[in-house]
């Protein structure tokens, strides 16, 4: 599996001398590949408010592409959430493909907006391979990672971590961090055993906040875990399913004794009819 | 027609109000619309107008509810098992009881509605329901409830009617709707068959069923892990209760109702005696049901039990909780097992003391609990621990019980008290053309 990352984080005040009332926003942007999924630029912003720094919400960026010396080739927008958070997804299209260099940079730029102040940042980023496998030797099971530039030459001394990805966060395997040999590899032994669903466990590599290559991650999925029973009452009829899944016997015996008590009911309010039209007999 | 069926008739027969009617009715009309302000304003604010927060989720409307529910069951004690276990001193009371308890009942179901955040919602109950939660069979049975007390109010009072549209003649607008209420009921053999099988099957079938309502409800609460629910007992427990509720209601009713029409050659001493000997011992049995309440939890002193207890023994809800068990219990037991307690004013006073007592008792069943968790939210405001009911809560709480009283005023001011035509036959003073009721 071949894998890149890339990633870049850039905090600055901008340039973006305050235009009257309007905010002087705080920019981060962050340069992520995940490989043989998605790259994507992680975008956060926040200003300076009467009660420390509050996020900027509803703010636009505008992501642009340095191509062919200081030439921009605009890419698109992202539109920050009430956290302040933005994401842009990048796609192979544009100068991006057609650029030959292993090295790229982004421009994101707030550009007249209502709220906040002109800002741009600028975000370098070099291109990397991370390539990641499980193996077992004599029953044991290990990860080796590889990085690599795009020619394929080995990056050594680059700090990777190893995590298991679980529900909330991914739980860390063996030490905090693996430095990249010559070879631009790491072998991590898996010592204790770990659940997964139908034993299934996934793994993760990480080359996190290079500044030089950003966050790489690769993922692999292996059946080496101890399988987890799926206890899921989803699908059965409970007590605490929707009315849909109720159990038999509760749709059984209350409508049993519903309509027990609802027929003679029925009958009283016939019988008063028969009353009513009983009137002409006498006794 | 004799005289005496004349005399009958007339003593037992609606009569318009005084002034002292019309001015009750004004002052239960005052507070419904006192009420109605405060619940307007619930509907345009929401339930952030009462106290209820998350802790005391359920506050004096849920304790209302039971109380009306309680109260509803005693039209199945006095009319059905009375007259099922062959009783014929009671039969002066049945249709107090009866209309109290079709005013309960309807009282208990519009308590729910107005306890309801988003009433307009409430078709979602029977859309989307699951069968799975004793919400859905509280509304089921409540409303099963209120079709049969309204059906054994209904059936006795067709002879009634038929003798009430003989007697209201050339009146105008009432003998033509006591005509139309009477189902053209002329007492001819078939409609007595169908008549008596009727009512003996009313009586057979409410039984049940509010057992089943007050079981049901007392399933809402028993079905969570809560100190001071979680008890297997308190079905029978609320059961008793209701009856205690429900007798108390009987005799306070019967008593306004003798004074204000004078009737005590229809309702006599005798009847507040034996009702006396009822009140008492169900009573005891009620006695012994808290006793088993309390007792048991005490001697395991769980540390939630512990703590609930003692804010009912000697913490916050001390004074409230001796209040209503020596004043609306004990002492109504000591007083009633004398036959000078068992007098009309003695026991008027009495069962008054048992309804109040009642209506608190459910009060200290609903809220410590719920000020007391099993599981306690971490960081909230001090207020969430305490429960202290907003005027506007107590005034819709007030207009609820004027709403009843206006029920069972209303339905006094149309319908005869005593049951005319069941008098008139236990007393043999029948019209030649009536046959006898099975």
């Amino acid at each position: 599996m071949r894998t890149y990352f890339l990633y870049f984080l850039l905090l600055l005040t901008n340039q973006a001398a305050a235009q009257d009332g309007k905010h002087k926003a705080r920019l981060s942007a962050q340069f992520t590949k995940i490989m043989n999924r998605e790259s994507f630029i992680g975008l956060s912003a926040k200003y300076k408010g009467e009660k420390g720094f509050d996020p900027a919400s509803d703010l636009e960026f505008r992501i642009y592409k340095k191509v062919s010396g200081d030439s921009l080739f605009y890419l698109g927008t992202a539109r920050t959430n009430t956290e302040g958070n933005a994401k842009y997804i990048l796609n192979d299209s544009g100068p991006a493909k057609t650029t030959e260099t292993p090295a790229f940079t982004y421009v994101v730029k707030i550009e007249n907006q209502a709220k906040y102040a002109d800002a741009e940042t600028e975000i370098n980023v070099s291109d990397a391979n991370l390539t990641v496998a499980v193996e077992t030797i004599d029953s044991v099971h290990q990860i080796t990672a590889m990085l690599t530039d795009p020619s394929g030459k080995s990056l050594s001394g680059q700090a990777l971590k190893v995590q298991l990805q679980r529900m909330y966060a991914p739980l860390q395997i063996g030490e905090e961090s693996y430095v990249t040999d010559e070879k631009g590899s790491i072998t991590v032994p898996i010592k204790e055993p770990m659940p997964g669903i139908n034993g299934e466990l996934t793994f993760e590599v990480v080359l996190s906040e290079s500044e030089t290559y950003g966050t790489i991650k690769a993922l692999v999925s292996a059946p080496i875990g101890i399988p987890i029973v799926d206890q899921s009452t989803f699908d059965q009829r409970t007590l605490w399913s929707p009315p849909s899944k109720t159990p038999y016997y509760l749709l059984i015996f209350p409508n049993l004794i519903i309509f027990g008590v609802w027929i003679p009911i029925f009958i009283l309010i016939i019988n008063l009819y028969r009353i009513s039209k009983a009137k002409s007999r006498s006794i | 027609m004799s005289t005496t069926y004349d005399q009958l008739v007339n003593d037992l027969a609606p009569r318009k109000f005084g002034w002292k009617g019309n001015a009750w009715i004004a002052f239960l009309t005052t507070i419904v619309l006192l009420g109605l302000y405060s619940y307007v304003e619930q509907l345009r604010q929401g339930l952030v107008i009462t106290a209820m927060r998350d802790y005391a989720l359920w506050g004096i409307y849920i304790s209302n509810f039971v109380f009306f529910v309680a109260v509803s069951l005693v039209g199945s004690l006095i009319t059905a098992i009375l007259r099922l276990t062959g009783v014929h001193w009671s039969t002066p009371l049945t249709r107090i009881a009866e209309i109290i308890a079709v005013a309960a009942i309807i009282m208990a179901g519009l308590t729910i509605i107005i306890d309801m955040g988003r009433p307009e919602r409430m078709m979602n109950l029977f859309l989307h329901g699951r069968l799975q939660s004793p919400i859905i069979w509280d509304v089921i049975v409540i409303s099963t409830y209120l079709v049969i007390s309204v059906l054994l109010l209904y059936y006795p009072l067709l002879p009634d009617f038929s003798i009430l549209k003989k007697y209201t003649q050339h009146s105008g607008w009432l003998d033509k709707w006591y005509g139309r209420l009477s189902m053209n009921w002329s007492g001819n053999e078939k409609q007595v068959r169908i008549h008596s099988k009727s009512i003996l099957a009313l009586c057979v079938l409410i039984i049940p069923v509010a057992f089943a309502i007050h079981t049901v409800t007392a399933w809402l609460f028993e079905t969570t892990y809560r100190p001071g629910w979680d008890s297997t007992n308190f079905g029978p427990y609320f059961i008793a209760g209701a009856f205690v509720a429900g007798s108390g209601a009987v005799v306070v009713v019967m008593y306004v109702l003798r004074n204000v029409y004078h009737l005590e050659d229809y309702i006599t001493d005798d009847h507040f005696d034996k009702m006396g000997k009822v009140l008492v011992l169900l009573c005891l049995v009620y006695l012994y049901f808290n006793i088993n309440e309390y007792l048991i939890p005490t001697y395991k002193s769980t540390e939630e039990e512990s703590v609930h207890l003692q804010s009912l023994f000697t913490g916050q809800y001390a004074g409230l909780f001796w209040t209503v068990i020596i004043g609306g219990l004990i002492l109504p037991v000591i007083i009633l097992l004398f036959p000078k307690g068992r007098k009309p004013l003695p026991l008027f006073i009495v069962a008054l003391a048992v309804v109040l007592g009642a209506w608190w008792k459910r009060y200290l069943i609903v809220i410590p609990t719920l000020t007391h968790p099993f599981l306690p939210i971490e960081g909230v405001p001090e207020s969430w621990h305490h429960y202290s009911p907003t005027w506007m809560e107590w005034s819709i709480t007030a207009a609820t019980l004027a709403s009843a009283l206006l029920i069972i005023t209303l339905l006094v001011r149309f319908l005869p008290i005593v049951p005319i035509y069941e008098t008139a036959q236990e007393r043999g003073l029948m019209e030649p053309s009536q046959p006898k009721l099975s």
